[in-house]
């Protein structure tokens, strides 16, 4: 990709608050910033969607209390990549949807949803028969898709984007991590086989050690 | 097991190696069409590979395929013979055009489909 400069960018006059140099470099070493920045945000929809989703899964790993730390853990996280990437998505021009349902709806993963039937009259979830293998493979196969979401992201920005780049592979570092726990746990839940994930457990809950961005304050 | 070729040919004007080319590739019954091609050296663009996020489009030039993986697929798209390769299983011989992203985006949007809709 960087070999070929198909885009000139010209000059940025001074002052000019209408481009962006940090979008012009990306042009002129043949990335597409707004195309990269469109993939951002169906990234990073992704990882908003998997944040709510999350919350509700691991509302109903009731008894299984270590599953519940865990999936916390991959929750936060998730958050966490939210936020470390949507910056960029500003500094590439672009913006947040201002509808939350458009946002969802362009997410580059699916809707991790409890694996239930629901009740549309009353809108009650029907959890009677619902397994922990189930809500862990929902987990799983939410974590190989933000694996492949950002490798592709890491394919698209490597040589040519380094900010980007960088982002994106923090945050798979810690995506890779989370299939390695859902792997541990849903072999031993389903198949009672012992599959271990290697790791060790995170400081605090969701600590992002790799994709944290600077918080706002101290409390968020 | 029965295998299928499929054929895959590449537009000319995307920003591929295979670029105005074609590869026929064997594909089991059981396989999807875009890991197939991946593993056969044939770089297809992929995303989620969940048949969710559109980025495999293809158009169904010839064939049959079985979508039932696909976790966002409507019948609208059969009826416009695109396809997620991603989910694909091939159910006769088949030829598509690959790299069909836009014209599904372009197609969901038409037909006020996510992720076209929001994309549009
Ligand atoms: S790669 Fe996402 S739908 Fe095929
Ligand atoms: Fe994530
Ligand atoms: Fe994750």
């Amino acid at each position: 990709m960087s070999e070929d400069k198909p885009h000139a960018s010209g000059s940025v006059e001074p002052g000019d608050t209408s481009t962006r140099v940090g979008m012009e470099v990306l042009r002129e070493r043949g990335l597409d910033p707004e195309e990269l920045r469109e993939k951002l945000i169906d990234a990073i929809g992704a990882e908003f969607t998997t944040y709510y989703y999350y919350t509700n899964l691991r509302m109903h790993l009731a008894g299984h209390e270590d599953y519940k730390e865990i999936t916390e853990d991959a929750r936060l996280e998730d958050r966490a990549h939210f936020e470390l990437v949507a910056p960029r998505v500003y500094e590439l021009g672009g913006h947040l949807p201002n509808d939350i349902r458009d946002f969802a709806d362009r997410a580059s993963c699916p809707d991790a949803e409890v694996p239930v039937p629901s009740d549309d009259e009353g809108g009650r979830l029907r959890v009677e028969d619902l397994t922990a293998e189930q809500v862990l493979e929902v987990l799983l196969e939410a974590e190989r898709c933000a694996i492949r979401t950002w490798s592709e992201v890491c394919d698209m920005t490597r040589d040519v984007d380094p900010r980007t780049y960088d982002m994106a592979q923090r945050i798979l570092q810690e995506e890779i991590e989370h299939e390695a726990w859902f792997v541990e746990l849903l072999s031993m839940e389903r198949d009672g086989e012992i599959n271990p994930a290697g790791h060790f457990v995170r400081g605090e809950p969701g600590d992002a050690p790799y994709s944290t961005n600077r918080r706002f304050n101290d409390s968020a | 097991m029965i295998t299928y070729e499929v054929e895959l040919a590449v537009p000319e004007t995307v920003d591929a190696d295979l670029a105005g080319e074609s590869r026929t590739i064997e594909v089991d019954e059981d396989e999807y069409v875009l890991a197939a091609a991946r593993a056969a050296d044939v770089w297809l663009p992929a995303d989620c590979q969940q048949g969710w996020c559109t980025t495999c489009a293809a158009e169904l030039l010839e064939g049959e395929v079985d979508h039932s993986a696909a976790k966002r697929y409507y019948d609208v798209d059969r009826r416009a013979d695109l396809v997620l390769l991603c989910v694909a299983k091939p159910r006769s011989d088949l030829r598509v055009l690959t790299h069909q992203q836009e014209a599904m985006l372009d197609h969901r949007a038409a037909n006020s489909l996510p992720p076209g809709r929001s994309k549009r």
